[in-house]
């Protein structure tokens, strides 16, 4: 099916290797993506700012999907999609806020159609295309390799605006990457916050937030950990070292895209899925699945 | 020639503080027929009632019509006072100047003056056409059904009993006893809930009044106040009552295991079983969803049958079904407890360590799965540390929004008992929102657990983890010493609230008992009558109507047979004339009555009449309502409601319009 | 008459809260009944003392006046945790950001990356620039050099009807 896609800023400017995994993997379940007319902020960096503001980049955002005539929207980042969740809602409630948004957009020429769907990576693998097909396209069995899921937080959380996942024993990642062959291993801390929306801050916080959660998967013996948002990835990924150095630890932890790990299981290459823009030491992780 | 006395009440300033009442009396004057017309402080008083009493007698009233407050207020007063006067009570009109003009339109008094003076034309109008009713008497059952077999039951079942009146109690597990007898001790006395209970149960048994159904269940019910007939559908035991003495034996050599519900699944018990240590009737019942013999048929297994020696056990025994008539009905049916499994981040479900306080419970009773000793599930050790956590699933808008009464108290007396079995070897920690002990001796005994050594942190955990050993910690923000604690508890307790049973909405349609918000069954009114439902007959008791505890469930539990006493004592009850009626020339045997009717109250009969079929519909006046789907849907307008006639109606609506004295709206 | 802390001498703002509470709309802040549940799980407790708990408290008696200057209402992670499990539904991460939004009307200090986010949205839609990645080949790739596709920056309409989003105010 055809569907557009929302890519948000950071995906866009810097974590290539998630729109390179996802470009890749999605045309073997026959979903084909289509771009929107305009690269926008979903609006979430400016909530602390003017909340109204941020809503409506994001039904700015919604309103460019729309135009696209298609009926499914794909937003990979966890923060862009909770932001535009809210925002259909707030819309959908009829509220005074939705209405002016609506009154705005139509100042652009823009128009707002409540019924697209979204999707996020986690429920489209795992609702749409099914374990059964990912099971099917699978050509390299990740055997024996034993992995630490982090789904996120604003993924999951808050259930009211509807999210991909139950909050409290989010599976659906799990399940996913079983679906590869691999193990997953549970741990305490795997609802934790990786801290990202204090990076820009209260820098020192954020890393020692995301270099907790890194030890505790560290300590775990895993072979790696799998996320599925950008800001996620930033975290663990671009700023293990610097996390290690704040919380006082080495570490080496692989952190890779659930699409860069499922594009591995069916036997892409990996430059075509970014493996080398990573900055964890994924080659180790990389070395297991060959083994 | 119609004489007609108007009377406006002021109301104290409820009415006369809006409405100019003088203007209305003296506007009702100048209306054809009306002979007297006043306005008085509170019509509903003595001297009120008195004035409309001397008026009938001096001035020999036919018609009365009182502007008044609601008539769900004082209609009956008003009818008594009249009938005293010996005027057919029928004869009196109440218009509603309180909730439908003052109390409506308060900020425009001129305006809800002229609306006050349009009803009274109304009503004068209607009254002119009033006719004389008299009411009907029939008689009462004398027996009551008591539905659920918990203290609550048992209460009302012995209090009518004693009062001499035949009570059938009907149970749906094999014992009686429900909530209570699961329990350890009670609160605040720490009595043996067995031993003040198990006394009750056989006397239960051993009245002669009483009719004991368990492993039974109501399966419909039909009739009217004062007539109910029920049917009971008692399930087998495939254990003959009489024979069976209660040795055992047979659980002993049965192979299938399966979940013991009694003891909340923590241990499990044989396909054939007692369903409790002190179950009452003490008699063995057979799963028949795990009976090898009674899923694959003769040949297969029957071991109990070979080790019984009293012959006891009946692989051939049928569900029996019981018709009974009774004059009403009690409705006892309990509750349960929350599921935390639905609050994930507690872990209950997934952590073995994170129990309900009714596991707890078992855990702590001496016949329970563990022979009264406080253990962890996980392996089965002496904690050393204990949490509790308050207000699982109560208190909050994500499941039930009410407070469950009970969580603070059952808390506190599980805590007190760990720390009398496992004495200075046991940290207690209560994590709360806020300690409820309102009862009597309840602060007191909350100042005994404090005195105990057992610690109360103010304020509840996020998330609750487990570490590899199976024990399990938290984080908890205490707002007394403002510290951030960790809590490293080896058994965690949730106080899991009390929530209506999930076939609550069966029983409430079965039987027309409406529920409330929370989903509880809904009482007549929530101060006033406390004890039954809006259905005339049927009564409530116990945690059915709302969470409660032991000493409120037995207040409530002889309330209701003394409301079930009031019904029956008399033989017979009085009915309100306020019924659908047909006319039989007019009536053409459509059916489309007896169709819509809600309360099964019309019944067609067939009669030959000069050698042809007559099909006529008549109404049974016991179940009739007065609601009036018939009279609008009869298309030959055989049916008339007393009181509520077309003509009547009609002519009421003639008279709004009659007079054009307030400028429309836009 | 009336409440007055006697710490700082101040006095609950009632109008303010109000303006609060009309902008988060919905969110049953008066409703919080003091549970700490949120506090407790707070992933901004440990390291940056943020309790959730105090500060709708505060808001609710109308101390209102002292959190928009604070630094903690920015200590907010964001995770939701709060939302999620408040019992009552009145949503701490929701009052912060209002209380932010107040803090920028009233030019408190503000950190730095918000109104740079800000900015930079105006002038390209987005928070960021395209960046060029060092691969751990030591390669240096941007989005031309990956083969990814340019999508365009938002048309001039945008800047307009933007900055009129911005004026929407809480009080």
């Amino acid at each position: 099916m055809k569907m557009a896609v929302f890519w948000g800023c950071c995906i866009l400017t810097s974590q290539y290797a998630y729109e390179m995994s996802i470009r890749q993997v999605l045309p073997h379940f026959d979903i084909e993506l289509v771009d929107l007319s305009e690269a926008i902020c979903c609006g979430d960096p400016i909530k602390s700012v003017n909340n109204f503001s941020a809503g409506y980049l994001a039904a700015r955002a919604l309103s460019l999907a729309s135009s696209t005539g298609l009926g499914d929207l794909l937003v990979p980042c966890n923060r862009c999609h909770f932001t535009l969740s809210e925002t259909k809602k707030t819309i959908q409630d009829n509220t005074t806020t939705g209405q002016k948004m609506l009154g705005l957009l139509g100042e652009e020429g823009l128009k707002y159609d409540a019924n697209i769907k979204m999707w996020h990576i986690i429920d489209l693998l795992h609702d749409y295309v099914g374990l059964k097909r990912i099971e099917q396209a699978v050509t390299k069995p990740l055997k024996g390799l034993k992995v630490a899921t982090h789904a996120g937080c604003q993924i999951i959380r808050y259930t009211d605006v509807g999210r991909v996942d139950d909050a409290e024993n989010p599976t659906k990642l799990d399940e996913l990457i079983k679906a590869l062959g691999a193990e997953v291993v549970e741990y305490p801390e795997k609802l934790d916050c990786c801290g990202a929306a204090l990076l820009r801050s209260h820098a020192d916080t954020a890393l020692s937030l995301a270099g907790s959660k890194l030890k505790a998967v560290q300590n775990l013996q895993a072979d790696g950990m799998v996320v599925s948002c950008p800001e996620c990835q930033l975290m663990f990924d671009a700023k293990q070292k610097d996390a290690g150095t704040t919380v006082g630890a080495k570490l080496h932890v692989p952190v890779v895209y659930y699409t860069q790990l499922l594009g591995l299981a069916m036997g892409i290459d990996e430059k075509k899925l970014g493996l080398d823009l990573n900055q964890s030491p994924v080659d180790q992780l990389q070395a297991k699945i060959c083994a | 020639m119609t004489k007609i006395g108007v009377y406006v009440c002021h109301c104290g300033i409820n009415i006369a503080g809006v409405v100019d009442v003088q203007k209305v009396a003296e506007y009702a004057k100048t209306l054809p027929d009306v002979v007297v017309s006043k306005h008085y402080m509170y019509m509903c008083s003595e001297p009120g009632q008195r004035m409309i009493q001397e008026d009938i007698r001096n001035k020999e009233l036919d018609r009365v019509v009182i502007a008044t407050c609601s008539p769900r207020m004082h209609e009956e007063t008003f009818r008594r006072a009249v009938a005293e006067a010996g005027l057919n009570p029928y004869l009196t009109e109440i218009v509603n100047l309180r909730e439908q003009v003052s109390w409506a339109h308060t900020h425009e008094p001129e305006k809800a003056t002229e609306k006050a003076k349009a009803l009274v034309r109304m009503g004068i109008a209607r009254s002119r056409l009033l006719e004389p009713l008299e009411k009907h008497r029939v008689s009462v059952e004398k027996s009551i059904l008591v539905v659920g077999g918990g203290i609550a039951g048992i209460q009302t079942s012995l209090d009518l009993a004693n009062a001499g009146f035949p009570v059938y109690l009907v149970e749906k597990t094999p014992s009686i006893g429900g909530r209570m007898a699961q329990l350890d001790k009670t609160f605040p006395t720490l009595d043996c809930s067995a031993c003040i209970l198990t006394p009750k149960m056989v006397d239960v048994v051993k009245h002669p009044n009483i009719t004991t159904l368990t492993n039974a269940e109501v399966t419909d019910v039909k009739g009217f106040v004062g007539n109910y007939e029920v049917t009971i559908l008692k399930k087998p035991r495939y254990v003959d009552e009489k024979k069976c003495v209660g040795c055992g034996i047979c659980a002993q050599v049965c192979p299938v295991k399966v979940p013991d519900e009694f003891n909340e699944n923590l241990t499990q018990k044989r396909a054939i079983s007692i369903y409790s240590t002190h179950a009452v009737p003490n008699v063995a019942i057979i799963n028949s969803n795990y009976c090898l013999r009674l899923k694959h048929g003769k040949g297969v297994c029957g071991k109990c049958q070979e080790a019984c020696e009293a012959k006891a056990v009946e692989f051939e025994e049928r569900p029996e079904t019981i018709h009974a008539k009774v004059g009403g009905i009690v409705l006892a049916v309990g509750s349960e407890v929350f599921n935390a499994s639905q609050m994930g981040e507690l872990g209950y479900g997934r952590f073995k360590n994170v129990i309900s306080n009714i596991e707890f419970e078992r855990i702590s009773d001496a016949s329970g799965p563990t022979g009264g000793k406080i253990l962890s599930p996980k392996n089965g050790e002496t904690p050393k540390t204990i949490a509790f956590i308050q207000c699982v699933g109560s208190r909050d808008k994500r499941f039930h929004e009410y407070c469950c009464r009970v969580g603070c108290m059952v808390t506190l007396k599980q805590a007190i008992l760990a720390r009398e079995k496992i004495r200075e070897n046991v940290k207690i920690y209560i994590c709360y929102i806020d300690m409820r002990a309102f009862g009597k001796g309840y602060d007191e005994f909350y100042t005994r657990a404090r005195d105990m050594d057992i610690d109360f942190v103010a304020g509840l955990p996020s998330e609750i983890h487990e570490s590899s050993d199976g024990s399990l910690y938290f984080d908890v923000y205490d707002k007394g010493t403002n510290k951030l604690l960790q809590i490293r508890a080896d058994l965690v307790v949730l106080g899991t609230g009390l929530v209506p049973n999930k076939d609550l909405a069966d029983i409430s349609a079965l039987i027309h008992a409406s529920r409330s918000a929370d989903g509880f069954l809904l009482e007549a009114h929530p101060k006033l009558r406390p004890l039954e439902t809006a259905a005339a007959g049927i009564f409530l008791a116990g945690a059915c109507q709302g969470p409660k505890d032991i000493p409120d469930t037995v207040a409530q539990a002889s309330g209701a047979a003394a409301k079930a006493l009031d019904l029956l004592s008399r033989g017979e009850i009085e009915l309100e004339p306020l019924k659908a009626t047909v006319e039989e020339d007019l009536c053409s045997g459509c059916k489309i009555c007896a169709s819509i009717c809600p309360f099964l109250a019309i019944e067609m009969t067939t009669d030959v009449i000069d050698g042809k079929e007559r099909t006529k519909a008549g109404v049974i006046e016991a179940m009739c309502q007065g609601c009036g789907l018939c009279g609008s849907a009869c298309p030959t307008g055989a049916i008339k409601i007393q009181q509520y006639t077309s003509t009547q109606v009609i002519t009421q609506v003639d008279a709004a319009f009659a007079e054009r004295c307030v400028k429309g709206g836009k | 008459m009336g409440l007055c802390d006697l710490m700082s001498m101040a006095k609950p703002n009632i109008e303010v809260r109000d303006k609060i509470l009309a902008r988060i709309g919905g969110k049953e802040l008066a409703n919080c009944f003091q549970c700490g549940k949120c506090t407790s799980g707070c992933t901004a407790l440990k390291l940056l003392e943020l309790k959730p708990h105090e500060i709708i408290k505060l808001v609710n008696l109308g101390f209102v006046d002292e959190l928009p200057s604070s630094d903690i209402i920015w200590t907010c992670v964001t995770c939701l945790k709060c939302v999620q499990r408040c019992p009552q539904k009145a949503s701490p991460y929701h009052v912060i950001i209002a209380l932010r939004n107040l803090a920028v009307e009233r030019e408190a200090k503000v950190p730095e990356s918000y109104m740079k986010a800000v900015s930079q949205i105006l002038e390209t839609g987005q928070i960021d620039t395209y960046q060029k990645i060092v691969t751990r080949n030591m390669e240096t790739v941007d989005r031309e050099r990956l083969k990814l596709p340019k999508i365009c920056q938002p048309k001039e309409s945008f800047q307009i009807v933007f900055m009129k989003t911005m004026e929407e105010k809480t009080v």
